[in-house]
């Protein structure tokens, strides 16, 4: 099959012919391997291939996103001629041109390992035995005859992407995931079946926990949930496990976005330089991270990459801020979304910070619910464990925590020193105090 | 009905429009679906689907931004008992569509099994979703007009509006199955969904909200009157959060508004329907089919047949008919929602549940249009009924975890209740409860289901499908509402 950068570089060379005047291209390919096990026996394997093309055009100050799937000549000519009819029915937008130049510039030249070289060698077999292994950890935990259903799942990909800009930035990039998991359902006494999941992804295969630590985290996890009531509405400290913390820090990246600052949906508008949380929210951005889930050279419009601060002890120090919103503002451009998040760690375990809260409540999943980017408000269903004289207790479920964000990130009072590994934002456990939770 | 036999001519067929716009002909599908069965595998199928879909934009007073997009693939599924291999492929040459196939036939490992011999067109389908204007045929300068004078009648409506967004997206699809037994589906699967979002301001507080509308229909879709109602909602609902109060903390009785309150049934019972989270034992369903689940003025359907409902289908993604499924019938819980692995293993009829995304995924069971019958009480007679409570009117979100039964929703807008009467409005809440303890508590039922039209989507393992909801005025007797303070 052909390059994917020449394949870019003809559909460029195509919108140009027909009458773009600039032109960003993006050409995708990726392989995705997944196989599902569940209960003693295989359950569902799959594998594809996919592919397709993502073209930003500009024309007599202009502008349509299309993409396509279908890239056969003649349909792939006719879609790019639709497109720049398209867009000559619009209004011009002055702000719509391609990136300044000059931001292209300035890429770190680190190798950031995406790619793990020894991709092929995982075969169907191995996929399998490791799925299969999952489940029997899951099963060997105390508490397991308990478990109704274990359903295991072991996957990876191979993505590939090309980005050529026709005021001189081209760009290509590969990268490999692996994931596993495990989903494990108990019976509970009162007749109900809680679920509970535990899973591990990383660039490179050898970065991936084990199938017996997933297993019997899962398992173990599951078991936990057994007997969970719903307690008392109270306000009370609230720590939020790392795995979970992500939910709460969406809600605080997401109206830094320079669009939603441009439309006033953000209630973070003209808070750069003013203190937002404690001095314990303490974030960067940072693209650069050797093998990380976010890592990059350059973002999606081709702009270098750097590392910035967000947070610094509690004050907002940037957004994130793209081309055509950055324009719209008259405020240069960052980014248009984050990399990498890098907190700045406490020095305790999860463990030692409940010690330390004596009372409360450990939120181990969110359920639902939502936050208003406009306002800062927020309600959200979540589930978890009572913290009693510093120690987990019993688990509790069918409740909803409340607030604002504004309120909510002045109340940070410790961090742990353990981020999430499994996603972008590596998130670590996070206590608040005086969170308004709701049940009875 | 057309017929496929070894002498068939390998060009595309005349009088099957779908096998033309793909590039395929009999021929091909029957050696797809030959090394689909290579390996043994009891059923094979082949989902072909084509969506080209539009939208365009209002953003700070322009129509000034489009997107568009056109999805072409295949995907190949091969069944063994319950177990499921899956391919798909973009290219639809054959050698790419075998080697798909030959990837889904992994999954079984017993001796070849021959394709079939025939294919046939299988025709009769319910035309749910009639076109009076395709979308393959409204030119982009129409629709211009409509979304820029939805921005200027709500800019117009309220001088508190700061920021305006108005989004009209089009879909046209064409999907064509064929399977193992031989049979050939084809159907169209046109979409529509306008979206008109608020931003406004009084006094430095801002608040923001909206309205959108969606069906299977064409452009004629935007009648004067549906168009009224955009404008007017999405006014409303914004400039009510302006006298909005926070919500109380705690368990208390919920009432909910007729129309999209029927996101409650999509949470609390629907997803724990769905036949695969039962035949895995996960459901907290799963042991409950002929048990009385809720009182006896209670009943719920999940159904295909709404015509022009974004919900709605002529058939489901396995070629399956689908109707009307009854869930629960004067308040027992009658069958679970079916594909046809879950209908051949609990050994019943498949109920046209059989959905997919798109060609990238294997189809699951999933919910079309959900709602509840309309039950014995006055609305008005509901709202008395209550001392303190809250009414639910819109809705953002809401989820399910399956086995415990925890759902919640989220109350974009509702009303404070107290002594009977609505009192301040609220905002920004999450309701939590659990599936079954909240159908039981269902204790009254009003005269006045109504479906709702706006462009809900349902997620499922990855996957998100169109789907629709309603409810008659309810009242639960007891939810923990997600507010603050007592």
């Amino acid at each position: 099959m052909k390059d994917l950068l020449e394949i870019a570089r003809d559909a460029a060379a195509l919108a140009r012919q027909r009458g773009a005047d600039e032109a960003a291209v993006g050409a995708y390919r990726a392989r995705h391997v997944e196989v599902a096990w569940r209960d003693g026996r295989l359950e569902k394997v799959s594998e594809a291939t996919t592919r397709g093309l993502g073209l930003d055009l500009y024309v007599d100050g202009r502008y349509v996103s299309v993409g396509t799937s279908d890239l056969r000549p003649e349909a792939l000519d006719r879609f790019v001629s639709d497109s720049v009819v398209l867009a000559r029915t619009l209004a011009p937008d002055p702000h719509r041109r391609l990136p300044d130049p000059e931001l292209y510039q300035g890429q770190a030249a680190v190798d950031l390992e995406l790619e793990d070289p020894h991709h092929g060698a995982l075969d169907a077999a191995e996929r399998r035995r490791q799925a299969e292994a999952i489940e029997v950890a899951a099963r060997s935990v105390p508490g397991a005859q308990a478990i109704l259903s274990v359903s295991t799942s072991v996957s990876d990909s191979l993505s590939e992407s090309a980005l050529v800009h026709t005021n001189g930035f081209e760009g290509r990039r590969r990268g490999t995931d692996f994931w596993i998991g495990a989903e494990v359902t108990v019976k509970d006494p009162d007749g109900r079946r809680p679920e509970e999941y535990a899973s591990s992804g990383a660039r490179h295969r050898a970065d991936v926990e084990s199938p017996e630590v997933i297993g019997r985290r899962a398992g173990e996890r599951a078991v936990g949930r057994i007997g969970s009531r719903k307690g008392e509405s109270a306000v009370t400290a609230l720590a939020v496990d790392n795995r979970a913390s992500g939910r709460l820090v969406g809600a605080l990246f997401g109206p830094l976005s320079a669009s939603s600052i441009q439309q006033k949906r953000s209630y973070l508008e003209g808070k750069v330089g003013a203190e937002v949380g404690s001095p314990l929210l303490d974030v960067r951005d940072e693209p650069h991270v050797r093998r990380g889930l976010g890592s990059r050279l350059y973002d999606g419009e081709g702009l270098a990459a750097r590392p910035f601060a967000v947070f610094e002890g509690g004050v907002l120090r940037t957004l994130y801020v793209d081309t055509y919103y950055g324009r719209k503002l008259g405020i240069p451009p960052t980014t248009g979304r984050s990399s990498n998040l890098a907190w700045k760690l406490g020095e305790r375990s999860q463990a030692a910070l409940l010690a330390d809260m004596g009372e409360g409540i450990l939120v181990t999943g969110f359920l639902g619910g939502n936050s208003n980017g406009t306002t800062g408000d927020f309600s959200l269903g979540v589930r978890g464990f009572r913290v009693r004289s510093g120690a987990l207790a019993e688990p509790v479920g069918e409740m909803n925590v409340s607030g604002n964000h504004l309120e909510l990130w002045k109340r940070l009072v410790a961090v742990g020193n353990d981020p999430y590994r499994y996603s972008p934002m590596r998130t670590p456990t996070l206590v608040f105090e005086g969170v308004q939770l709701a049940g009875t | 009905m057309s017929e496929y036999g070894q002498g068939a001519p390998a060009g595309p067929r005349e009088g099957i429009g779908y096998f033309a716009r793909f590039g395929v002909t009999e021929r091909m599908i029957a050696e797809t679906l030959s090394a689909a069965l290579s390996r043994g595998g009891d059923h094979a199928d082949v989902f072909f689907q084509h969506r080209v879909s539009s939208d365009i934009g209002v953003e700070d007073g322009a129509v000034n931004r489009a997107y568009a997009s056109v999805e072409l693939g295949v995907g190949v599924r091969v069944v063994k008992g319950d177990q499921t291999g899956y391919g798909y492929t973009e290219d639809l040459s054959l050698p790419a569509l075998v080697e798909c196939a030959r990837t889904a036939a992994a999954i079984a490992d017993g001796p070849s099994r021959p394709g079939p011999q025939r294919l046939h067109v299988q025709g009769g389908l319910p035309d749910r979703y009639p076109l009076v204007r395709p979308w393959s045929e409204v030119r982009p300068e129409e629709k211009l007009p409509l979304v820029a004078g939805l921005n200027e009648r709500a800019f117009a409506a309220d001088p508190r509006v700061k920021k305006v967004n108005v989004f009209l997206r089009d879909e046209d699809g064409a999907v064509l199955l064929a399977d193992s037994s031989g049979r050939v589906v084809e159907d169209r699967q046109p979409m529509t969904l306008l979206f008109l979002s608020v931003l406004a301001e009084e006094k430095g507080r801002r608040e923001q909200s909206g309205y959108n509308v969606a069906g299977r229909a064409g452009f004629e879709f935007y009648t004067p009157e549906r168009l009224d109602r955009v404008v007017r909602e999405a006014i409303d609902r914004t400039s009510v959060l302006f006298e909005a109060v926070a919500a109380p903390a705690g368990e208390m009785p919920v009432v909910l508004a007729a129309g999209s309150s029927g996101i409650l049934l999509h949470e609390a019972i629907g997803h724990g329907m769905e036949a695969d989270f039962n035949r895995k034992g996960v459901s907290i369903y799963a042991d409950k089919i002929g048990k009385p689940i809720a009182r006896p003025f209670v009943n719920i359907v999940d159904d295909a047949a709404n015509p022009g409902a974004r919900g709605a289908i002529n058939v489901d993604d396995e070629g399956n008919a689908a109707g009307t499924t009854h869930l629960v019938e004067n308040g027992v819980l009658a069958t679970y929602l079916h594909d046809s692995i879950s209908a051949r293993h609990y050994g019943v009829a498949p109920t046209g549940n059989g959905r997919r995304e798109s060609y990238r995924y294997p189809p699951l069971p999933r919910m079309r249009s959900t709602y509840m019958l309309p039950g014995p009480h006055r609305t008005e007679e509901i709202i008395q009924s209550v001392k303190k409570g809250i009414y639910c009117v819109n809705f953002s979100n809401g989820q399910v975890n399956i086995g415990a039964g925890d759902f919640t929703f989220y109350v974009k807008n509702g009303w404070l209740i107290e002594d009977g009467k609505l009192t301040r409005p609220v905002k920004d809440v999450n309701i939590i409860g659990n599936g079954p303890k909240a159908l039981e508590q269902v204790d009254m039922v009003s005269d006045d289901l109504a479906i709702d039209e706006g462009g809900w989507t349902c997620g499922k393992d990855g996957q998100s499908v169109p789907v629709s909801q309603g409810l008659p005025t309810v009242r639960v007797a007891s939810m923990t509402v997600g507010g603050r303070g007592s």
